[in-house]
């Protein structure tokens, strides 16, 4: 029902409508993709919107000087995030503790400073325009594919041995290295996976967009929002990532969206809060009260 | 871009890689402090020296007290602060997985970034009072880099001087040592948590109220100074004091010697690729894990 729903509204909705369930679903997707790094194996990426960024100028590039179409420059976007997170995944995520996450907290930084720096091929701190091209709609189906693929992918790992794998790092890293697990090999796969979908949605956000530059596809608030949402619907699940993107969105988009920074503030405090108060999430919690599966 | 490199030009990296090491050795100090005592990663850090920055505006901008006579005034205000802070939340999450002291300090970084913007706005503020350089035979010395390297010095040398001599301090280093003995031999560890603390956000407040003087003052001037306050850490091997300094010193070399050499636009490249080559190859530090 739901699924029809969606596939059938951008020919009845408005315009505005259906960027709103665009926006959506990137935010599904990120938040999605952040969880399995962060919610699944307790490694907390501080800059995954560095892979966003990753993906729009790998797709911006390969559009705008290549001709590619744009579903297979999406394609090539979660290709390059991925590339991105080879690179700095393996000599950090073989060290256990905080390396990993301040590691990515200067990732964003550093790869914004690479795209101005390399005007010649991004256009540097003036940015990239895209020929333009009117395709919202296929685009709002290729990011709800994006999101979906992301939110089933969660469940394929979580209902796996890969995934409990991944999970016992979480709990107890030794414990797992102990029963045998390839700990790094392990989270650089999560990390990889994690790195896809961000790498895809930047692509088809910087083909909608139709222009990119260094400040608007490496924004610190991406991620902080991505986490918010994670935390918020339950980190470690398979729809509290949505729950979160949808609650949220819909929160910033018709109340706070007046107050920018007040807004920002109350992410802080939410994440304040979440982690004091109720760590599971909204959707942790309703699985305790109402004894829900895991798998949900 | 190729310019011949000159002796001239290495004296003078060598000489702003100091004058700037310093300042990071005594902020880094601050997040190694926490880091030793607590196992927390304090996200918060570098906002904390924005704070910094912020009060020593303030102080010269409406009351008209030099910028360097503010700096143990900022020190206390920044001590009171991180206690409070500590005591609210931070307490809460020493003994929980590090899942939830990053998250919780970062959640406190957005905060105290979004209170300062509400309550400062985001207009660049600079505090004018000193400026320029003078020479030093054939090298250019900035006046200010040179008194924030003298206070700086003064500061962390009086931080170490207090973790050497005083028994709060022998307190500090036992509980970064092993807090269950630590707490056996009658140390008050709930105090010693609150302090370090509080002295680690006077160490970051001391380096803004140093840079106010020297960069433009900003609500999103401090995340980078987290970044580089752990590469630090990093690099002398995380929870060995002294290797803050060493850490410190390295960190300010290579990002002058980036700057001369390619370009100032990728000087947090460099940065950025030092500490992954050093997880790479030495992931305990260039002073290796022990303890001070």
């Amino acid at each position: 029902m739901l699924l029809a729903a969606l596939a059938v509204y951008p020919a009845l909705g408005t315009g505005y409508g259906v960027r709103a369930m665009l926006q959506i679903f990137m935010w599904i997707a990120l938040a999605g993709s952040w969880n399995l790094i962060s919610g699944l194996t307790g490694y907390v990426s501080f800059g995954h919107v560095a892979f966003f960024g990753a993906g729009a100028y790998t797709g911006a590039i390969l559009v705008a000087k290549a001709d590619w179409p744009w579903l297979a420059a999406a394609l090539a976007g979660g290709v390059g995030a991925c590339a991105v997170a080879l690179v700095i995944g393996y000599p950090c995520l073989r060290l256990k503790g905080p390396y990993f996450a301040i590691a990515m907290l200067g990732l964003n930084e550093v790869l914004r400073a690479l795209v101005s720096y390399f005007e010649g091929l991004t256009g540097g701190g003036s940015g990239l325009s895209l020929p333009t091209l009117h395709a919202t709609v296929p685009i709002y189906y290729a990011m709800a594919a994006t999101a979906g693929g992301v939110t089933l992918l969660t469940y394929a790992i979580i209902t796996s041995r890969f995934g409990l794998r991944l999970m016992t790092i979480r709990e107890d890293e030794l414990a797992a290295e102990a029963m045998g697990i390839d700990t790094a090999r392990h989270k650089l796969y999560a990390f990889l996976l994690s790195a896809v979908g961000p790498g895809i949605a930047g692509a088809l956000a910087a083909r909608d967009q139709g222009y990119i530059e260094p400040v608007s596809v490496f924004p610190l608030a991406t991620t902080i929002t991505m986490i918010v949402m994670v935390l918020f619907g339950g980190k470690g699940t398979v729809w509290g990532p949505v729950l979160g993107a949808v609650a949220l969105f819909v929160a910033q988009e018709f109340v706070w969206a007046r107050f920018p920074y007040v807004h920002q503030l109350l992410f802080g405090a939410i994440i304040v809060a979440v982690v004091l108060l109720m760590p599971r999430g909204v959707l942790g919690i309703l699985q305790i009260r109402y004894r829900l599966p895991r798998t949900i | 871009m190729n310019v011949a490199i000159t002796p001239a030009m290495v004296g003078q990296v060598v000489i702003s890689g100091i004058l700037a090491g310093a300042l990071y050795s005594m902020v880094a100090l601050g997040l190694a402090l926490i880091f030793g005592v607590m196992r927390v990663i304090n996200i918060a850090h570098g906002p904390l020296l924005m704070l910094g920055a912020y009060t020593t505006f303030f102080l010269h901008s409406l009351f008209g007290l030099n910028p360097y006579l503010s700096v143990p005034v900022t020190m206390a205000v920044l001590f009171v602060v991180g206690v409070v802070l500590q005591r609210t939340l931070v307490f809460r999450v020493v003994d929980a997985p590090e899942l939830s002291s990053l998250l919780l300090t970062f959640g406190i970084s957005i905060g105290l970034v979004n209170l300062a913007q509400l309550a400062f706005t985001s207009d660049l503020r600079a505090v004018e009072y000193l400026t320029g350089s003078f020479p030093l035979g054939p090298f250019a010395v900035s006046k200010p880099r040179l008194v924030a390297f003298v206070f700086a010095a003064g500061v962390t040398g009086l931080a170490f001087l207090f973790l050497r001599g005083t028994r709060l301090g022998k307190a500090i280093r036992a509980t970064s040592q092993s807090r269950e003995v630590a707490m056996v031999c009658g140390v008050d560890v709930q105090r010693v948590h609150m302090l370090t603390f509080g002295f680690a956000s006077a160490l970051a407040a001391a380096g803004g109220a140093l840079i106010a003087v020297i960069v433009a003052i900003q609500p999103e001037m401090g995340q980078i100074w987290t970044f580089k306050s752990f590469l630090v850490i990093v690099l002398g091997g995380a929870g060995n004091y002294p290797g803050a300094l060493l850490g410190g010193m390295l960190l300010g070399l290579v990002e002058q010697g980036a700057a001369l050499f390619l370009t100032t636009q990728l000087s947090e490249v460099v940065a950025y690729v030092l500490l992954v080559v050093v997880l790479l190859v030495r992931p305990t530090g260039l002073l290796g894990g022990r303890q001070t």
